[in-house]
């Protein structure tokens, strides 16, 4: 039993509803664009196509909600505390992770047999949580280079010419659609194989109770398992 | 004065002699305005622009056309025979001095190639290119009249008033440079904007720049294309709008897939699965048999082929995207890019390997899966499924160098019971701490 507690302030409800926006998007995103690449369903293709760019608009809008809110809004930098600082800083380097890249990789590798201390996000995660947004507007970048209303656009065309024709934009938009597939396998996988907690913070808001971590002196200070505490605090 | 030039007399006369009413030229004019991108209410002013600009002149020369064939089929000139408004007969009657065609000239052999050289020498001609320039063997690959075709390309472009490119081999090589592409096929454009970077072609009174080239692809080229092409040359004495590529805009703006007669079935869901099927009997889509028609710009639908009797989506076959083309490079030719036809993506070449790139990716899908369910395995024999190991006391790194730390061992470690998450108010306190760390740290 290792947890950290599990607190609301390390994802207040915004977040938790944009997570919930960006796991609609991202499997609705996938499943129609396979049947626009390959219309194994007969019969939903004008359907699909609305949806999915239906979902890339909203998926978008999403991205930048969640960046600008990222500026806003406080939420706790490690988990066990409900101390908040800006949202940015977990995913800007921080003293709490330095040095710990080579041990989050050693423990994933079964070569570590302790955890990693670290904030709320390893550092792994968080370099995989930094190149999400990017990734995602290169992939709606080829699709707005493939989207009729946007391809003739001095850009898109230029982007098109570039590598070649629709053809390999088609190949990218769907490579970088299967990078999401492994990301979306990974995120899963890591966020539930040590226990269903985070998935109960991530989709439910409930918490957890578990050890406690300062983020002021950058380590593991107690635990907390007490009803009475919870009530206290909250 | 080319002893080789055609000259006209009067429009009447001409028309007279031709055999050509007056009510057949007025729908030759329509359809030239229809190429053309213009309203029909323009046809008395297309009708006025050729009897002036073109027949209507006394005596005077018309504008001599070298055709030179490389390496092709023939198709295009074959295709260009079959053109239905105007004829052939009246284009190159009419229109222009056809001073060179391989195919289409009387003459031959010597007095031919003399006729060209005397057009060269002239100026003021337009040059029409059919097929691909070989480089291959030095530029032996291709030889006609014993001269290299990459020296007869060079020495009729030099003096040309445009270049226009007929069909997608002489736009970027075509099919001829499909991989691996041994005989060097290579399209005019980038020939010809290599050559000059290299010193070796000057165009004349260019000032540095490339004749004007007009790119028409399509495998072969559509003669309606070519004509309009060639009519808006002669008629408004300035190139088409192009686009980035050199294509005129007007032909090459849009998608087969948005005026393709079967788009109905494509929005319903109706597809075509397998040949000789019901569904095809229907006339449904043919996206799910590999249609390249979303991906290929041409207006194929509208202006149809042999007399816009038909073309490839209505007689049944899915588009094979023969006028996608590039022509700053060989690779990128509708051969490479398309094939296997009936697939909805081309292939990838890794080496001497092809494979489909949905293969690919969901063998690499395939693979991350089966490694998280083996690592899941490992989480499983370790321990570390309920709850993960138990923390390290210190981190490795701050325990080798002491003095830059950020934390010490904690002299309790986790499980103990003792609560230090604070009163609101010493939170508050520790964050301004945390806050003014977090400064130092960013700094380092």
């Amino acid at each position: 039993m290792a947890h950290l507690a599990h607190y609301r302030q390390a994802h207040p409800i915004t977040f938790v509803i944009t997570h919930w926006v960006n796991l609609i998007c991202m499997v609705m995103l996938v499943l129609t664009g396979f049947i626009i690449h390959y219309p194994f369903i007969p019969g939903v293709m004008g359907a699909a196509r609305g949806v999915h760019i239906c979902c890339a608009f909203v998926i978008l809008l999403n991205l930048i909600y969640r960046i600008v809110a990222a500026f806003f809004v406080k939420s706790a930098p490690t988990g066990g505390t409900r101390e908040v600082e800006k949202d940015i800083k977990s995913f800007l380097p921080q003293k709490d992770n330095r040095h710990q890249l080579g041990a989050w990789i050693k423990y994933y590798l079964f070569l570590k047999k302790d955890h990693p201390l670290g904030a709320k996000y390893g550092v792994p995660q968080k370099l995989t949580y930094d190149a999400i947004p990017l990734l995602l507007l290169c992939i709606a970048f080829t699709g707005f280079c493939l989207w009729v209303p946007t391809s003739n656009a001095p850009l898109f065309v230029g982007f098109t010419d570039l590598v070649g024709g629709i053809m390999n934009v088609r190949i990218i938009h769907y490579f970088l659609m299967w990078v999401f597939i492994i990301f979306i396998m990974l995120h899963a996988y890591l966020a539930s194989i040590e226990g269903l907690a985070p998935l109960r913070m991530m989709f439910r808001w409930k918490e957890h109770k578990g050890l406690v971590y300062s983020p002021e002196s950058h380590t593991i200070v107690g635990e907390d398992k007490g009803e009475e505490d919870n009530k206290e605090k909250s | 004065m080319v002893e080789t030039q055609a000259n006209v007399a009067r429009l009447d006369e001409l028309l007279e002699r031709k055999g050509v009413t007056r009510r057949r030229f007025l729908e030759f004019c329509g359809a030239i305005a229809v190429s053309l991108g213009l309203s029909e209410a323009l046809i008395p002013t297309v009708h006025e622009a050729i009897a002036e600009s073109v027949i209507g002149k006394e005596t005077g020369a018309l504008t001599p056309v070298i055709w030179l064939e490389l390496a092709s089929c023939t198709g295009c000139t074959e295709s260009f025979a079959q053109v239905d408004t105007p004829d052939v007969a009246t284009v190159v009657l009419e229109l222009i001095s056809l001073n060179y065609s391989e195919t289409l000239s009387a003459g031959a052999g010597f007095s031919l190639e003399e006729a060209k050289e005397q057009t060269i020498e002239a100026g003021g001609y337009l040059v029409v290119i059919e097929g691909a320039l070989m480089e291959g063997w030095d530029g032996n690959a291709l030889r006609i009249a014993n001269e290299k075709g990459t020296e007869i390309v060079k020495h009729a472009c030099a003096n040309a008033k445009a270049v226009i490119c007929a069909g997608s081999c002489a736009v970027d090589g075509g099919w001829q440079a499909g991989y691996p592409n041994p005989g060097g096929a290579i399209g005019i454009q980038s020939f010809l904007t290599r050559e000059q970077a290299a010193g070796s072609f000057t165009y004349k009174g260019g000032d540095g720049n490339l004749p004007p080239i007009i790119n028409v692809p399509t495998c072969p080229a559509n003669p309606e294309h070519m004509v309009a092409v060639i009519v808006d040359v002669l008629l408004v004495g300035k190139l088409p709008d192009l686009n980035s590529q050199n294509k005129p805009s007007l032909i090459f703006s849009q998608y087969i897939h948005d005026n393709c007669p079967r788009r109905g079935h494509f929005e319903n869901g109706e597809f075509v699965y397998q040949f000789g099927s019901e569904e095809e009997k229907k006339g449904y889509c043919l996206y799910a048999m590999g249609c390249k028609g979303p991906q290929t710009k041409n207006n194929c639908p509208i202006v149809r082929w042999n007399r816009r009797v038909s073309w490839c989506v209505e007689a049944g076959a899915p588009c094979i995207g023969c006028a996608v083309s590039d022509p700053a490079t060989t690779k990128n030719n509708w051969v490479d890019l398309n094939a296997p036809f009936l697939k909805r993506f081309r292939n990838l070449n890794i080496g001497d390997i092809r494979l489909q790139p949905a293969t690919l990716a969901a063998a690499v899908g395939g693979i991350a899966a089966v490694l998280l369910v083996a690592h899941a395995f490992g989480m499983k024999a370790t321990g570390r499924t309920k709850g993960g190991a138990d923390f390290e006391r210190q981190r490795k790194w701050d325990m080798q160098h002491p003095d830059r730390a950020i934390a010490s061992a904690p002299a309790v470690t986790g499980g103990a019971s003792e609560e230090d998450n604070g009163t609101p108010a010493a939170t508050a306190a520790e964050n301004e701490e945390s806050k003014a760390d977090s400064k130092e740290g960013g700094t380092q």
